[in-house]
């Protein structure tokens, strides 16, 4: 192990606040460039509105940055924190952080929600946020040291950048006695070198004697830790228990708990079996529905895609419990023992792989037209280890290598590589090229936006066709799912505050499906409540799984099942005692409201957040080209008769593929118009004064915002 | 006889999945169900038939990720 030291710059002992019913009150901020580090209270008024969670990031990073800060500016702060619910031991899911920055990919803040303690840990050692601004001259590690009352600034020399040993490393150095106290917060190597830089959070794992990790991934928010000059931000705490929130309520708590890990531990063996396969049991089902995105989204299915489901994972991945929060009964953060990487500095050397889940399974395999499982983990650990997002990396990939295929680009610009879809030995190349910051790999790590502007402009690429096929909205990369049957998860997509994830909202099946939402209306319906609700979580410090991946046996009975309204019940118990604030179910629904529609006015502080900005490449809408068309000739040609009554005797394709753009497209706006109302927005897609009133949010700059942008 | 979620059901020569989610109640939002430990998802239900002795187990409603 390579030597390393750390330079104490900066210490400051605190009195540790108190926590009191899952809030400390407290938050913590970092300024990297004055080195200076303070400790505020949290007024009760932002508490009320805000409730935790992304809640709080939003509201610290917009206090923070103004409508010109760039993802480089010194004032963009990186915003970690977990949430009142956040930490409580044996809850499904109780134990998130949530991370915001403005994003290097889209200008606008970025969240994401990630395993691993750092979170509760952060909240335990006294701060419900943690707010980090400035930029560092040399290499930072923050140490949050909950245990001994101290928060330390380091100078770091002889780090490595890799984050898989870098973790390791810094556990070891700051708990060796008792490494399940630390949590560590890095990026990987290839973050400073792209746009697409992800944080890995880590957790000890006990039984394995290993840390373990989960990705914040999406938006390039370990960019922004890189470009910090941030090596780690490090947690320090012992131990934990149901008391340590300080619920209102402790035996209301223990009994949901009970109720909820529970049923769990009963169903999820009878149901999707995620303590077993993880995410992966989504392949096949995707597969079978021609919702798999193969090739760059072109198709929706593959006669291999069995060989990278649940049925050969199940046998890859290392026996034994995989929460990646303590007592987790979903228990879904699976990993791979001694895999031995084919290629990079790995290469030879048994190494564990966290993961893959269904995204990285999806994009860096199918979506590449790659069928190995192990090609799957190798991508799966160097994205980890060299930080960065297996999302933005396998949709960015799939994206040139269409680019290549149609010829946009050509191995001249390429530097000789050929790649053409399937091509493993080449897509692991451009993650090392990354590494190294040269070659086209260099140029991939910009993201699909970029990169469609660097082939048109240096190579001469069509721009038309790759604004069409390149799958990215906002500047964000795709989630791996094929949305082009289901105008619902279109809206999902696109207008989702953040960009194309499919956290905000998951409707193929409902809508495409199972037909559920037919009218405009419906549709819009769903997207209020779906994004609404899965807000919640992340201003909770939970994760979602638990609340739809396993349901109540009777569940089905529901009228709207999609909502496992026996657990929204659950949810609002369970934050009532913690909290000791009384919620019923429908109570949640307007806390989340307040949230994102402050984070959309924030999207709309930075100079978007309107309607223009809520697009998507028509490759998430139909079929692009011919062939495409001609691959699900039968459907499109009943869209085009049943649906929008084309007559199409005697057209040819080409003339069918533009008809059916047009109508698709057409029905997308109609969509946006009855979303935008149920949300109480403007027809551009701005919150009305009448809805930011209603929720509490017409602070005196958002009420300038909003005049500025004509809305009176 | 079968077992569908661990209740037993008479088994019929022929009996495929969708003829199964017919006689049952509230199954308009089942996608995909395990036979026999094997994943089968809704565009083959009307072509697998089920096997005398089955082990079927009906998964919620697909919540994605
Ligand atoms: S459900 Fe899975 S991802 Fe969510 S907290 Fe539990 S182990 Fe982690």
């Amino acid at each position: 192990m390579a030597e390393f030291t750390l330079k104490e710059i900066k210490s400051l002992e605190y009195v540790r606040p108190e926590i009191e019913k899952g809030y400390t009150d407290h938050s913590l901020h970092v300024d990297l460039s004055s080195k200076e580090v303070k400790i505020n209270a949290i007024e009760p008024k932002v508490k009320e509105k805000f409730i935790g969670g992304k809640g709080y990031d939003l509201w610290f990073m917009w206090n923070s940055v103004s409508g010109k800060t760039k993802w480089n500016d010194p004032e963009n702060a990186i915003c970690i924190a977990s949430g009142p619910l956040g930490g409580t031991p044996g809850y499904p899911g109780g134990g998130k952080s949530i991370v915001t920055t403005i994003s290097p990919l889209t200008g606008i803040p970025i969240d994401s929600n990630v395993g691993g303690y750092f979170g509760p840990y952060t909240k335990f050692s006294g701060f419900d946020v943690l707010q980090i601004t400035g930029k560092s001259d040399a290499q930072i590690v923050v140490l949050i040291d909950g245990i001994d009352s101290k928060i330390k600034l380091y100078e770091a020399e002889g780090l490595t950048d890799d984050s898989y040993t870098l973790s390791a490393q810094l556990t070891d150095y700051f708990d060796k006695e008792k490494p399940v106290n630390i949590s560590v917060v890095s990026t990987g190597s290839a973050a400073k070198h792209t746009e697409l830089g992800c944080l890995n959070f880590t957790w000890f794992d006990a039984k394995r004697k290993r840390v373990r990790y989960k990705q914040a991934g999406r938006g390039g928010i370990g960019t922004v830790f890189a470009h910090k000059n941030i090596k780690a931000v490090v947690a320090r705490w012992g131990s934990v228990s149901m008391k340590s929130n300080n619920p209102a309520d402790f035996d209301a708590m223990k009994n949901v708990t009970k109720l909820h890990a529970g049923e769990i531990n009963e169903l999820d063996p009878k149901q999707n079996r995620m303590a077993l396969v993880g995410t992966t049991h989504l392949v096949p089902i995707m597969n079978d529905h021609d919702c798999l995105p193969v090739n760059n989204f072109k198709y929706g299915q593959h006669p291999e895609a069995h060989n990278i489901g649940e049925a050969v994972y199940e046998h890859i991945f290392d026996k034994g419990f995989d929460g990646c929060w303590r007592g987790c009964a979903v228990a879904c953060a699976h990993g791979v023992k001694d895999f031995v990487p084919f290629t990079g500095p790995y290469k030879g050397q048994k190494v564990f792989v966290d993961g893959p889940e269904y995204e990285t399974v999806a994009g860096c395999g199918s979506n590449l037209g790659v069928f190995d499982p192990f090609f799957i983990l190798e991508m799966n650990f160097y994205c980890d280890t060299y930080g960065l997002d297996t999302i933005s990396i396998g949709t960015g990939i799939a994206f040139v290598m269409e680019c290549f295929e149609m010829g946009l680009i050509t191995k001249e610009h390429t530097g000789g590589m050929d790649l053409s879809f399937g091509n493993r030995l080449n897509a692991l190349e451009l993650l090392h090229q990354m590494v190294r910051g040269e070659g086209f790999g260099m140029i991939v790590g910009k993201g699909i936006r970029k990169m469609k502007a660097i082939f048109a402009k240096d190579f001469g690429a069509d721009a038309a066709i790759m604004q069409d096929i390149g799958m990215e909205s906002k500047g964000l990369e795709f989630s791996e799912y094929m949305t082009k049957e289901s105008l619902a998860q279109q809206g999902g997509y696109g207008m989702a505050l953040k960009g194309p994830q499919h956290d905000e909202a998951w409707l193929i099946f409902l809508d495409m499906v199972h037909n559920f939402m037919p009218t405009f209306e419906n549709k819009a319906e769903a997207l209020h409540w779906f994004p609404m609700f899965r807000t919640w979580f992340g201003l909770c410090g939970l994760c979602k799984l638990p609340w739809n991946d396993i349901v109540p046996e009777d569940n089905r009975q529901n009228p709207e099942p999609a909502k496992v309204v026996k657990h929204v019940g659950w949810y609002a118990d369970f934050f009532s005692s913690i909290t000791g604030r009384k919620v019923s179910p429908d109570d949640l629904i307007p806390m989340s409201e307040a949230v994102y529609n402050f984070q959309r006015l924030f999207n709309l502080k930075m100079g978007y957040g309107t309607r223009e900005f809520d697009t998507l490449p028509y490759r998430a809408v139909g079929p692009v080209t011919v062939d495409e068309y001609l691959s699900r000739i039968e459907r499109y040609d009943k869209d085009l008769t049943e649906n929008y009554k084309v007559d199409i005797t005697g057209m040819e394709i080409a003339q069918k593929v533009a008809v059916l753009r047009k109508h698709r497209e057409a029905r997308y706006e109609q969509l946006k118009d009855a979303v935008y109302k149920r949300r109480g927005w403007t027809s551009n897609g701005i919150p009305t004064v009448e809805t930011v009133k209603r929720l509490g949010i017409d602070f005196p700059d958002v009420m300038e915002l909003l005049k500025a942008n004509g809305v009176e | 006889m079968i077992t569908v979620d661990e209740k037993k059901m008479e088994w019929h020569q022929g009996i495929t999945i969708r003829e199964l989610l017919d006689m049952l109640e509230n199954t308009q939002f089942c996608a995909a169900v395990r036979l026999n430990g094997k994943l089968v998802s809704s565009p083959s239900f009307d072509t697998t038939k089920i096997p005398d002795n089955a082990v079927i187990y009906i998964l919620p409603l697909i919540a994605g990720g």
